[in-house]
């Protein structure tokens, strides 16, 4: 095993994360979050190269955050965490619940069938945390009383924090050289072309499939309360990646058995 | 590397470029009253009638689709070309905001179960002893689950019988069966005008609805409106064509008196309920046990079915009772049963029709063959399966008719 992180999966998460933010700009410009469904099916119809700064900002921020994922596998693998302090590597893991919520409230805001009815499990979900429920609702998601407004404005602040605290501090102002900004362009220009993310219509079923990170938590819904399928389990692999330092055997085989838990109840999900 | 991302890069901004002019963009984007997108409005002018009007309710609620994308491929992915099908009126008829009650009760009439006639055609033919036996089975949505056949009465019904019944898919064959069946639209459909571009749907329901399926066996959709299945061969021949009109599937027919009623202006649906057409939620295995309204619901009675439901045309003008008309809105007045002849004590086990029903057409003879030679198609699965059904009849006519006892009343007995 080397003992350094691969260099191109790092510039490669901060390269696509920019992007998606650049794009997202682009798209946020014609967007006005009290119709959320018409700004995003006039992005998609209307607007020329909407369609396109629209798909190039979803598969740029799914690049981001599966880049993430490697970059994390990496540090663990490589046993990255003995060479940094204790604080950096809680930093690593809080960036996950942050990027989780990015994207889920990315989903929430293009206010289709699949994006409201996950924000309103979300919602729902977060009453069932004690104490800070409330707040966490208020502050991320209230789509029952504000539509996406909420969502939509921890979008921007969180998706913007999470730039500005990796490029200040984590990548030390460091210049993103112009080849990885374009490689990793190319690749989510590429599935963009071929795989246009597209939009739930309002469907009269009882049968709703979230963003597909989601997938899990709905289908672990079906067997557990909602306190222990939507907060307490997803907490969990945070919880073993911020501590993995202190007792890496325990949390490796932790995060192992959790992930191949949590994949079969996604698969479960997908195919539902 | 680098040359390569870079011109990789440049190639696919070029191709979505392209991509993007030749994309179909709508000047805004299309919104429904009640500010749903529907997408589809840009391409598509149809205009439905008022009560489903494209403003309103815009196309996809009904033929699914998906309305947010402009791009045919995206937005016809899962479109339904009849909403009304039983395969799919749940999620689009049937809808909450729609006629979410109605799909489950249709489901379980007669017209879509055809369980009435299934079960005595198995019946008659012995292959069950008993109506209650195989209930579930003698259904036609059980048997379009089943590619062939598994008896004779069922290769019988699925060859001669299986296209009257609402899964039947409208359009699926040529001629006038592809006008059979459909579901919900079977009945509630009728032509819009040529610039609407978009059939209309109607609780309007013209005779000739039901008739295209109502025409046989009793014959009552055609003696109703003064037609006479005949034997003829269409003669005598004038102008070098046949003498006689004929039915889509090319049967002959003549002229006769029509019934009063219809003389009227009135059609199936002024007497025959919601409930007992689409059904009433039960699953019933004859008809007359589904029919509820009796001439003396109107005549004589105030309007209310053997079942306690009302007649919706029998209004109250004043203290007279009247009987308003669906199609023309014509009121009428009721007249009620003769107090000599119809009360008097030894007419009391007759029914209306023994008196008032003068001329019935009865088909006497009949027998069916089947040739194992030929192939015959199976309206069910759609396909082309071996032995070919014909239906044969000594003779047929239309006379008074002959009464018997059934329970306790002289009804009219006719073989069809």
């Amino acid at each position: 095993m080397k003992s350094q992180l691969r260099p191109w999966v790092s510039w490669g998460l901060m390269a696509s994360l920019l992007l998606a933010i650049l794009s997202g700009l682009i798209i946020s410009y014609p967007f006005r979050e009290e119709i959320p469904l018409v700004s995003t099916a006039g992005l998609e119809g209307v607007i020329p190269f909407g369609a396109l700064f629209r798909s190039f900002h979803y598969y740029t921020a799914q690049i981001a955050f599966l880049l993430l994922v490697w970059h994390t596998v990496e540090a663990i693998l490589t046993r990255g965490y003995e060479r940094r302090r204790f604080f950096y590597w809680v930093f690593l893991a809080g960036a996950y619940p942050l990027f989780v919520l990015i994207l889920f409230t990315g989903y929430i805001i293009r206010g289709d069938e699949t994006g409201l009815s996950a924000g309103r499990i979300a919602e729902n979900l977060t009453y069932t945390l004690p104490y800070l429920g409330n707040l966490l609702n208020r502050l991320c998601f209230s789509v029952s009383e504000d539509g996406v407004h909420r969502a939509y404005l921890s979008h921007l602040f969180f998706s913007f924090g999470l730039l500005l605290v990796l490029s200040l501090w984590h990548f030390r102002l460091r210049r993103i050289k112009l080849e990885d900004l374009a490689l990793w362009a190319v690749l989510a220009l590429t599935l963009a072309l071929i795989w246009p993310p597209s939009l739930e219509p309002p469907r009269y079923t009882l049968h709703i499939k979230g963003p597909w990170f989601f997938l899990g938590i709905q289908e672990l819904l079906r067997y557990l309360p909602p306190f222990w399928a939507g907060i307490f389990i997803p907490l969990l692999p945070v919880t073993a990646l911020i501590f993995f330092p202190k007792a890496p055997r325990t949390c490796l085989l932790g995060l192992v058995v959790w992930h191949l838990f949590y994949f079969i109840f996604l698969g479960r999900g997908l195919l539902r | 590397m680098k040359r390569i991302v870079l011109l990789l890069g440049c190639l696919l901004l070029v191709l979505a470029i392209i991509k993007e002019i030749r994309r179909t963009r709508a000047p805004q984007v299309p919104v429904t009253t009640s500010g749903r997108v529907e997408m589809c409005l840009f391409c598509h002018q149809e205009k439905p009638a008022k009560v489903h009007a494209r403003e309103v309710v815009g196309c996809s609620p009904c033929h699914l689709g998906n309305p947010l994308h402009l791009d045919k491929k995206l937005a016809h992915r899962g479109m339904v070309k009849n909403p009304a099908d039983l395969r799919v009126a749940e999620r689009t008829c049937g809808a909450p905001a729609c006629h979410p009650e109605i799909p489950a009760r249709v489901h379980k009439s007669l017209m879509a179960t055809n369980r009435g006639i299934i079960t005595t055609l198995r019946l008659y033919w012995g292959e069950i002893s008993d109506e209650k036996e195989a209930f579930a089975e003698n259904d036609v949505k059980a048997l379009l689950e089943k590619k062939e056949a598994s008896s004779l009465a069922l290769d019988y019904y699925r060859k001669l019988c299986g296209s009257c019944h609402l899964w039947f898919e409208k359009g699926k064959y040529p001629g006038f069966l592809g006008e059979k069946g459909g579901g919900c639209v079977a009945c509630h459909l009728v032509p819009g005008p040529r610039e609407a571009k978009h059939p209309r749907l109607t609780r309007k329901i013209p005779l000739k609805n039901c008739v295209r399926c109502h025409n046989r066996s009793g014959r009552l959709g055609l003696t109703y409106q003064g037609l006479y299945e005949d034997e003829g061969y269409g003669t005598p021949y004038l102008e070098g064509d046949f003498g006689e009109p004929f039915l889509a599937d090319g049967r002959f027919v003549r002229e006769i008196p029509p019934d009063v009623h219809f003389k009227a202006g009135l059609v199936c649906v002024d007497c025959h309920l919601a409930e007992e057409t689409m059904g009433d939620g039960r699953a019933y295995t004859h008809f007359e046990e589904s029919v509820e309204v009796e001439c003396t619901s109107c005549h004589g009675g105030d309007g209310t079915t053997r079942k306690g439901r009302h007649i919706k045309g029998v209004q109250r003008e004043g203290k007279q009772l009247i009987f308003v008309t669906r199609m023309q809105g014509k009121k009428l007045p009721l007249k009620p049963p003769n107090p000599v002849k119809c009360r008097h004590s030894v007419h009391q086990r007759l029914s209306c029709q023994a008196c008032h029903a003068p001329r019935v057409p009865q088909c006497f003879g009949c027998h069916v063959r089947k040739d194992p030679r030929e192939k015959q198609l199976d309206k069910l699965s759609g396909r082309e399966t071996p032995g070919t059904w014909e239906e044969f009849r000594s003779y047929q006519r239309i006379d008074t008719p002959t009464l018997g006892v059934k329970g306790e009343k002289i009804v009219i007995l006719a073989p069809g």
